[in-house]
C-alpha cells in the first residue's frame, strides 16, 4: 500500500469514527426532504428521498465557490444509530457521495470523477443543540478537501407543535483548503413546521450563511 | 478513488449492523417470557426508557413477568410511578369532533419527540391510516394523541410499527378511560 493510499484510509476511518453533527438528512419513511446550502466555501443543494426510517437516497448539487467546482453526485445517508429519550434524541449519520466534478474556472481542468465520504452526529432536547459532522471529498485532478463544523445551539423558548421555533447558535468549521482554516459563524436557526431556515454570518471569512430544509 | 469507493462499499454494507434499532440494548428483555400482554417488550428500547417516569400501573406486563429480572429504582420509586399521572389527550377541534362522533381515544407516549420535524413525520405516518380521524403530536406532553374511527381498530403493534415508520419509539399507549385521564 502506497503512502497516499494509508493517508486516505486514515483519513476516511477518522472521520467515519468521529464521536461527535448537523440536521436531519434522513426523514420518515416514504418522505421528502429539500435541503439548500450556502456558506463561505459553497452553494449547495440535496433533495433525498427516505426508503425507510434509517435510510435515505439523494442527489446532490454543489458549487465550490472559490475554486468554481460543481459537484453532482448521488448521496445515500444510513441513520446508523439513534437514541430515544424522554427528554432528548442523538443521531449518528453516516454518509457518502458518487458523481462528478467539474472545473467552471476560465483555466479550466475539465472533469473528474468525484467521491466523498462523511459522519454527522447531533445530540439535542428542546433547548440544547450540539452537533458534529465532517467530510471527506476527493475529486482527481480537481483536488480534495475535507472539513470539519461543530455546532451548539440555545432556544430561549419551547415552541409547541407548529409555533415558530427559534435557536441562537453558534458554528465553528475547520477547512484545511481555506486561508482562513477555523471560523466562527453565529447564526439564527428558525423552525416551523416543515420548514427551517438559518441566517448567519462568519464573522472569520467575512461571508454570509444561509441554509433551508423543507420535508414533504 | 478507488479507497473511497472501498470505504463506501465497507460501511455502507456493514452499516445495517449498527442501525438495528436498538435491539441490543433490549438483550436481557428477550429472556423475558413471551407472553408480556399487548406491549411488544422484544422491540420497545427498555434499555433507554426511564422507569421513573413509566406508568406501571397502565402497562399488562402479563402473569409471568419478572420484575426481579431488571432492574426498578427503589420500591419506593415504583410506588411514586404508580400514583403518576400520565398526560391525557390532546384536544383540538378536530379530536373533539372525532371524539364527538365516536371515535376511540389513544394517547402514546413517545420517546425521542423535541422539533416540529418529528411531529411532522408522525403526523404524515399515522395521518395516512384510514383508522386514524384525529391527531396531535404534543412536543410539550411527547405524546402522540390518536382518535381512531368508530368501528375500526388500530393495535399496540400497529402504532409501534408506525412509530418506527417515522422514526420514533413508543414508551406506553392508553386507551379509552384512561386516554381521557380518566
Amino acid at each position: 500500500m502506497t503512502l497516499s493510499a494509508m493517508r486516505t484510509w486514515v483519513a476516511a476511518l477518522g472521520i467515519l469514527l468521529s464521536v461527535s453533527a448537523v440536521a436531519r438528512p434522513v426523514s420518515y419513511t416514504g418522505g421528502w426532504t429539500f435541503l439548500q446550502t450556502a456558506n463561505r466555501a459553497s452553494t449547495a443543494g440535496l433533495v433525498h428521498y427516505s426508503i425507510s426510517h434509517n435510510v435515505s437516497v439523494g442527489v446532490r448539487h454543489e458549487w465550490q465557490r472559490g475554486d468554481d467546482i460543481t459537484l453532482t453526485a448521488l448521496q445515500p445517508t444510513l441513520l446508523a444509530k439513534r437514541w430515544y429519550g424522554h427528554n432528548y434524541q442523538a443521531n449518528v449519520y453516516l454518509t457518502g457521495g458518487l458523481g462528478t466534478a467539474t472545473d467552471r474556472s476560465v483555466a479550466s481542468l475539465g472533469s473528474d470523477t468525484a467521491s466523498f465520504v462523511g459522519v454527522m452526529t447531533d445530540w439535542e432536547t428542546r433547548t440544547l443543540f450540539v452537533s458534529y459532522e465532517a467530510r471527506f471529498l476527493e475529486q482527481g485532478k480537481l483536488g480534495n478537501h475535507s472539513m470539519h463544523a461543530a455546532r451548539f445551539g440555545w432556544a430561549p423558548y419551547t415552541g409547541d407543535t407548529g409555533e415558530l421555533h427559534t435557536w441562537l447558535m453558534l458554528e465553528v468549521d475547520h477547512r484545511k483548503h481555506f486561508d482562513n482554516k477555523t471560523t466562527v459563524t453565529p447564526l439564527l436557526r428558525f423552525f416551523k413546521g416543515p420548514a427551517l431556515f438559518e441566517a448567519g454570518y462568519n464573522v472569520t471569512d467575512s461571508a454570509p450563511m444561509f441554509n433551508f430544509t423543507y420535508r414533504f | 478513488m478507488k479507497k473511497i469507493l472501498l470505504v463506501l462499499t465497507v460501511t455502507l454494507t456493514s452499516l445495517p449492523v449498527l442501525a438495528n434499532d436498538n435491539h441490543r440494548v433490549m438483550d436481557h428483555h428477550a429472556q423475558h417470557e413471551k407472553n408480556q400482554g399487548e406491549m411488544n417488550h422484544d422491540e420497545m428500547n427498555h434499555g433507554e426508557m426511564n422507569h421513573d417516569e413509566m406508568n406501571h400501573g397502565e402497562m399488562n406486563h402479563g402473569p409471568e413477568h419478572s420484575h426481579g429480572s431488571h432492574e426498578h429504582p427503589t420500591e419506593n420509586a415504583k410506588e411514586d410511578v404508580m400514583t403518576m399521572s400520565a398526560p391525557a389527550i390532546t384536544t383540538t377541534d378536530d379530536i373533539t369532533a372525532a371524539l364527538a362522533n365516536g371515535g376511540a381515544p389513544v394517547v402514546v407516549d413517545v420517546l425521542g419527540v423535541v422539533c416540529d420535524f418529528c411531529a411532522v413525520a408522525m403526523n404524515k405516518i399515522f395521518g395516512k391510516r384510514e383508522e386514524v380521524s384525529a391527531l396531535y403530536v404534543d412536543l410539550d406532553k411527547k405524546t402522540l394523541s390518536l382518535v381512531v374511527n368508530k368501528g375500526a381498530s388500530l393495535s399496540d403493534k400497529d402504532i409501534e410499527n408506525l412509530a418506527k415508520k417515522a422514526g420514533y419509539r413508543i414508551a406506553a399507549i392508553r386507551r379509552d378511560a384512561e386516554a381521557l385521564g380518566g
